[in-house]
């Protein structure tokens, strides 16, 4: 396929066509609310932790490999923070280097057990995210924990730039450094061929399995920090917050990577995605819909874009 | 049928083209019931091409087939040859080696066993009772992971003769083909298979044998049939054939073609290799001197195809080691990595796995090796590369953004080889490098190797194909059981005396 053929371009933005499409739909039937500016200020501000979710799922799935713990590991350090800070009265010096520290230590783990036993990632961190929801529901007593400083807050979810939470900043940076880690550092390319060709990735000098154990370390502190702006956000640390990011996360990954660098995980795609899901959902719920519609939506998206890149997969196989 | 005996098998006028390669020139084949039919022929010949039409993976063009003297329709529909009476043991056997015995004798026998319920304890009794009356040392609840080679192979075979045995439909015994089931056993084994295949036929069951070992068809087979470039040469009796007479036939007479590998001046080799062991191969030394082509070639499971894999790192040798300039370094520590530092550069033979990744794009693909660990990549320049390496090595492509996917075969390994050779390699190691390449790609590839020697590169290069060594090999080494048994230089590399070499080998090892 041509790269500056229409249907190449139509299918790089088709997403974000679909997400116009989607804002002027809601707009016209609901102006009043949902075309509102705090609208769509919250949303952008609120939603920038599944964002960096979602940017930490992207590097382990371009390696081949899957972490199902990253949502745990956002809840285990979200509630390690809230401890800490609240409980603990330690400074924000000492808690964020050790937040990261947690995510990182996880990746370790996951990495470990994944190369060392050859045991499929899926597995591995299905199990190494239920224990770290174990360990979240131990140390805070399954409860949830207010009272964090108003520090993080203020760095967090108070301070604003254009009307918009410093969050969403935040998740555009690291998007920018992911975009220019995968485009431009040979670390990308050894990346991709880790996921795509490790064969040929290996006999050509790439030593693949410290490239997957990057990987997963690199998705544990993007947890990490992703755990980090969630307590900063809600002021609080609640045991099961994670629970409900991993879906939308995997949702917004497969979908992003329909978009922008199609058939490739992409950081700009993912950030898109998000923010598709999310307005729909905001959307269908100011027309009234309820919560069921979250499931509906995260579920339905997921699925449609594993169809649609298998689609576009066998249609350049059958041009062939 | 005018003869005393219907044939179980007839097969006349079988015709099957490739985007224009005749595959099979129309091609006859008569097996009789409870004999063992060899069929023999080099790489190429079409001995796999009509095999595959027998079990329905190939569509013929043209031909008729006849079994027990009644008309079978071709194409014959996957899955439908064991209702023929025709059972296949291909040489990787088709056996599950995590399950048990039993449930590898009875997988896929639906015909026979009942959906809804088996009687696992009726079906080890029957497991048991065959394998007593083909005197076979297995029992039913063995693991077939924990069976010795030999055993796995008279397992898949004892499943494939119980197939057709009572050839449910029609009565009559069946027909096996077994495809190259030995290259990988000992002596020893071998003739325990043979002593089978004979207790089968003694049962009426007809066998067609496959295989690019003449001593082993001259030893088991009544009569073989032979195939040159997709025409039937001759079917022979065994008895009453001479051993010269079969190799004539099979490599055919002597064409000369235009042999590309001019006389080297005498001079110092730069890379010599000692002591080099892996899993077939022992204790091999070899060297190549400056602008030398050094082919490496044997029948399968021979080794010729594992030196390559380890002078590169992509397995790792036993033991061995290597000067390359002068350097010298033990081959057991080579890595893909280590081999490139010291710039040796390897095209593998599985293209589609090894040497390409498909869904990347030609940048990518061409660029990996270049990269290192640079933090700053110039997308512009790295584009520009591969073009030049696209211009150079005449890979015709769209655009260095395309996928590789969208190449042809020719094109994707003339990329593979301009990937390896922008790193100026001391040592190109090939592996099958023309393997479902076209004429016109393959010349471009032996005129690149040619430049290469022109510059003083060595070249090591294993391949199957005989004719491709004729063209471009200065010196070859003939490979068997592991061990280098001989080698060719200049004018006596021809096609029909590596040939010769290859099936040569053989008789001095079963004289041993």
């Amino acid at each position: 396929m041509r790269p500056s053929s229409l249907t190449y371009q139509l299918e790089r933005f088709g997403l974000v066509i679909v997400w116009i499409g989607f804002i002027a739909l809601f707009g016209a039937l609901r102006p009043d609310t949902f075309l509102t500016w705090s609208n769509f200020s919250t949303i952008f501000g609120s939603e920038a932790v599944l964002v960096i979710v979602t940017l930490g799922l992207i590097i382990p799935l371009t390696a081949g490999d899957f972490d199902l713990s990253i949502a745990q590991v956002l809840t285990l350090v979200s509630m390690s923070v809230a401890i800490m800070d609240a409980r603990m009265d330690l400074p924000m010096a000492v808690v964020l280097p050790a937040a990261l520290a947690i995510g990182a230590a996880v990746g370790l783990i996951n990495g470990a057990i994944t190369l060392y036993f050859r045991v499929h990632s899926l597995i591995v961190t299905l199990g190494v995210g239920t224990f770290l929801h174990g360990i979240t529901l131990w140390i805070g007593n399954s409860q949830t924990i207010s009272g964090v400083s108003m520090v993080l807050m203020e760095w967090v979810i108070i301070q604003r730039i254009f009307g918009i939470p410093i969050a969403f900043y935040y998740a555009i940076l690291l998007a920018v450094l992911i975009w220019y880690m995968l485009s431009f550092t040979a670390f990308g390319q050894q990346l991709l061929f880790t996921g795509r060709g490790r064969e040929v990735g290996r006999l050509t000098g790439v030593s693949v399995g410290r490239v997957r154990m990057t990987a997963f370390v690199l998705s544990g502190l993007l947890g990490a920090i992703a755990g980090i702006l969630y307590t900063g956000t809600t002021g609080s640390a609640n045991p099961s917050s994670g629970t409900y990011l991993l879906l939308p996360a995997f949702a917004a990954a497969f979908l992003g990577a329909t978009c922008i660098k199609p058939g490739r995980f992409n950081p700009w795609g993912s950030v898109i995605a998000v923010y598709f899901l999310v307005t729909g959902i905001n959307g269908l719920s100011v027309l009234g819909f309820r919560t069921f519609v979250q499931d509906l939506f995260y579920g339905g998206a997921l699925v449609l874009a594993v169809m649609v890149s298998q689609l576009v997969s066998g249609r350049k196989e059958r041009a062939l | 049928m005018s003869t005393a005996a219907v044939p179980r098998l007839s097969i006349r006028g079988l015709t099957k083209t490739f985007g224009g390669a005749r595959a099979l020139d129309r091609a006859d084949l008569t097996v009789l019931p409870g004999e063992v039919h060899g069929l023999l022929g080099t790489n190429g010949s079409g001995k796999s091409t009509l095999i595959k039409v027998l079990s329905g993976y190939h569509a013929p063009h043209e031909g008729t087939l006849q079994i027990d003297g009644r008309d079978v329709a071709l194409p014959m529909p996957l899955g439908r040859s064991e209702a023929h009476g025709l059972a296949f043991v291909h040489q990787n056997l088709g056996l599950l080696p995590e399950a048990t015995v039993l449930e590898n004798l009875i997988a896929g026998d639906h015909e026979r066993l009942n959906a809804w319920r088996i009687n696992w304890r009726r079906e080890a009794d029957r497991a048991r009772a065959l394998f007593a009356e083909q005197h076979l040392d297995l029992a039913p609840g063995q693991i077939v992971r924990d069976l010795s080679p030999v055993q796995q192979a008279q397992l898949a075979i004892v499943r494939a003769a119980d197939r057709v045995r009572e050839h449910r439909h029609h009565g009559t015994p069946g027909l096996l083909v077994l495809d190259e089931p030995t290259p990988f056993l000992p002596q020893e084994d071998v003739r325990a298979l043979f002593a089978m295949m004979r207790r089968l036929t003694g049962s009426g069951v007809a066998i067609i044998f496959v295989s690019h070992d003449i001593d082993e068809v001259m030893e088991v087979t009544d009569r073989s049939t032979v195939l040159r470039d997709g025409k039937v040469v001759g079917t022979f009796d065994t008895a009453t054939t001479e051993r010269p007479a079969l190799v004539e036939a099979i490599v055919g007479r002597a064409v000369r073609v235009a042999r590309r590998a001019e006389p080297l001046p005498a001079a110092d080799s730069v890379v010599q290799v000692t002591g080099l062991s892996g899993q077939i191969v022992r204790d091999i030394a070899l060297s190549v001197q400056p602008g030398e082509i050094l082919g490496l070639t044997g029948l399968i499971g021979s080794g010729y195809d594992e030196v390559t894999t380890l002078l590169a790192g992509a397995r790792s040798a036993a033991s061995g080691r290597l000067t390359l300039a002068g350097r010298s370094l033990p081959v057991p520590g080579i890595t893909p990595a280590r081999a490139m530092s010291e710039r040796i550069a390897l095209i593998p033979a599985d293209r589609q796995r090894a040497g390409i990744a498909p869904d990347l794009t030609l940048t990518e693909n061409a660029m990996l090796p270049m990269l290192g660990g640079a933090l700053v990549l110039n997308h512009g320049r790295l584009r520009a590369a591969t073009r030049d390496i696209m211009r150079r090595f005449a890979v015709k492509a769209e655009s260095p953004d395309q996928a590789a996917s969208e190449l042809s075969g020719g094109n994707q390994q003339k990329l593979v080889l301009g990937k390896w050779l922008q790193r100026k390699p001391l040592l190109l190691l090939l592996d099958e490098p023309t393997q479902g390449i076209d004429i016109g790609a393959r010349q471009e590839i032996y005129d690149r190797l040619t430049e290469l020697c022109a510059a003083g590169g060595a070249v090591i290069c294993a391949t199957s194909e005989f004719e491709q060594l004729e063209i471009i090999a200065h010196r070859v080494l003939v490979f068997d059981r592991g061990r280098i048994k001989a080698e060719l230089k200049g004018d006596d590399v021809t096609k029909s005396a590596i040939a010769e070499a290859c099936y040569q080998a053989q008789v001095s090892h079963a004289a041993e």
